[in-house]
């Protein structure tokens, strides 16, 4: 069936990572404000509602989320029996290090993880670094959300001290 | 008083005034005009009756039994008619609602396709539907007073005195799903090719009655036979509930549905055919969809309706055929007559279902073919 070749597809995209991307989980399972994969963009659902079995078939979820990296929303209805995948979303501090010429932030984490994947973000929180780093010479954290292959920083914030 | 015609004098002599108002002389009855027939079950002894014996010997009788007699002439009358130069039939529009395709007249729909006795069938979403679904899961008796509440938690959908159980609906959304998937894809698949598929109402329901592949359906024998069914309202149903359903896993793609091509062919049929009538079972959309395309040709020439709806409120639901002729969908002075539904099984058993050669006004029987059941 077509769905299973949709689900199939979303595991392809796992990519090298070394814990899926993705898991699956019960439609009706789902939560307003957890995650779900809608066409295998990572969102968060801000709306749900279901609707009983009847002269439209099979009980149905219909799901209204915001894709968490783009902010754009999504709609899906899918049988509340069937699964659907729930992205493996991580947020994690860093302390940030540098700003690149081409725009990469180089971090490091509290495990020393280091990473330079992650670009300035567009908007509200790219302003923020750069006035909190650049302008400020603050030490900056900051904070980044990974899921599916793709990264973004949706925080900075002045470093704790001590 | 003597103006008043009252005798004073005790005299016992009606009085002139009521006289003339009671006894007013009625006029000699034309020749020919039709008595009041009864009917006699004696005539028929040591042997049944057919439904035939039956229309012949009530026809006569007045109210509805009439009606009934008349509607049985006028469809032997489409039957028959045959075009003087060219040999064409009547082209035969046959309406009827979704209701009527969850009761058991479904098998007279399915006859009538089947044995090409109409050209082309206009339903509402359920007439297309339940015809499908009833290939898939059953439909069952009940009574008209089974509570709402108590058969929502039974999941028992009640349609009059009938039942229909909603794991039907999901069989048939496990059904046609893959189909509306394939037909995506042919649609996307065609574009920019020079056969670009440009699905309609009507080819939508010819390629369901491909898929279902199931003699009992309606829609299977319009498919084999190529006979054209038109629902302007296909999505006013569980099929619509689907495609809604469909526009999300789709998305962005989606399935596109012309309803203009359809009225476009509709209203061909009945503008070029050669004569028209109409049988319609039911009132709304179905009703006036036929009516509208025999009113591109100047009124049909012929009309059947069969329903019990009032005129009260002016929907056309309930509008007799006389109401149509002053919109130009019958011609003045065509054979029309309204009837009920319960009687349209009786109707097809003295008209459609009996051999053409039969039919008694039936001019040229000849490129007949029999039309017994099968």
């Amino acid at each position: 069936m077509a769905d299973d070749a949709q689900h199939e597809h979303t595991f392809d995209s796992a990519g090298d990572a070394g814990a899926s991307a993705t898991f699956p989980m019960q439609c009706s399972a789902l939560r307003k404000n957890g995650f779900v994969c809608i066409k295998n963009r990572p969102c968060k659902i801000v709306d749900m509602s279901t609707s009983k079995t009847g002269k439209h078939g099979h009980a149905k979820v219909h799901l209204v989320a915001i894709d968490i990296f783009t902010g754009k929303k999504l709609e899906e209805l899918c049988p509340s029996t069937h699964n659907m995948d729930v992205p493996n979303v991580t947020r994690k501090e860093y302390q940030l290090l540098d700003v690149s010429e081409d725009g990469f932030l180089s971090l490091m984490a509290d495990d020393g993880e280091t990473r330079e994947d992650v670009k300035v973000p567009e908007g509200d929180v790219g302003e923020k670094i750069d006035k909190l780093f650049t302008t400020d010479e603050k030490d900056t954290n900051v904070i980044v959300l990974t899921a599916m292959g793709e990264q973004l920083a949706i925080e900075a914030k002045e470093a704790p001290r001590g | 008083m003597a103006a008043n015609g009252v005798d004073i004098d005790g005299k016992n002599a009606a009085p002139p005034v009521s006289t003339a108002a009671v006894l007013k002389q009625s006029i000699t009855m034309p020749e020919g005009a039709q008595k009041v027939e009864d009917l006699n079950f004696d005539d028929f002894a040591g042997r049944s009756m057919t439904v035939e014996d039956l229309i012949n010997n009530t026809s006569s009788m007045g109210f509805q039994a009439s009606s009934i007699g008349e509607a049985v002439r006028i469809i032997n009358e489409m039957r028959a008619w045959r075009c003087p130069e060219t040999g064409q039939k009547t082209t035969i529009f046959l309406g009827y609602t979704s209701n009527l395709i969850s009761s058991g007249l479904r098998g007279v729909f399915r006859y009538l396709v089947q044995h090409k006795h109409v050209s082309a069938v206009v339903t509402s979403a359920g007439g297309i539907e339940e015809d499908l679904i009833k290939c898939i899961g059953d439909t069952y008796m009940g009574n008209f007073n089974m509570p709402g509440a108590s058969l929502r938690a039974q999941g028992l959908n009640r349609i009059g005195n009938l039942l229909v159980p909603n794991k039907n609906y999901c069989a048939f959304e496990d059904w046609v799903v893959p189909i509306l998937d394939a037909m995506l894809e042919e649609q996307e698949a065609s574009k920019g090719t020079e056969d670009e598929i440009n699905w309609t109402p009507s080819k939508v329901i010819h390629r369901l009655g491909k898929e279902i592949n199931d003699e009992r359906s309606v829609c299977y024998w319009a498919y084999k036979n190529d006979i054209p069914i038109f629902c302007p309202a296909l999505m006013d149903g569980s099929f619509g509930d689907m495609t809604y359903f469909h526009t999300f896993k789709s998305s962005p793609l989606q399935l596109k549905i012309d309803i203009v091509q359809d009225i476009r062919r509709i209203n061909t049929l009945g503008v070029f055919a050669k004569r028209a009538g109409m049988i319609i079972l039911g009132g709304g959309v179905i009703k006036h969809h036929i009516a509208n395309a025999c009113l591109m040709r100047n009124g049909a020439e012929s009309a059947v309706y069969i329903n019990t709806n009032q005129e009260f409120d002016g929907s056309d639901a309930g509008a007799s055929t006389d109401e149509a002729v002053s919109w130009g969908k019958i011609k003045a002075g065509a054979s029309s007559i309204k009837a009920s539904t319960a009687c349209f099984p009786m109707i097809v058993a003295a008209t459609f279902a009996k051999p053409e050669s039969d039919a008694k006004d039936a001019n040229k029987p000849s490129e007949s073919e029999k039309a017994t059941a099968s």
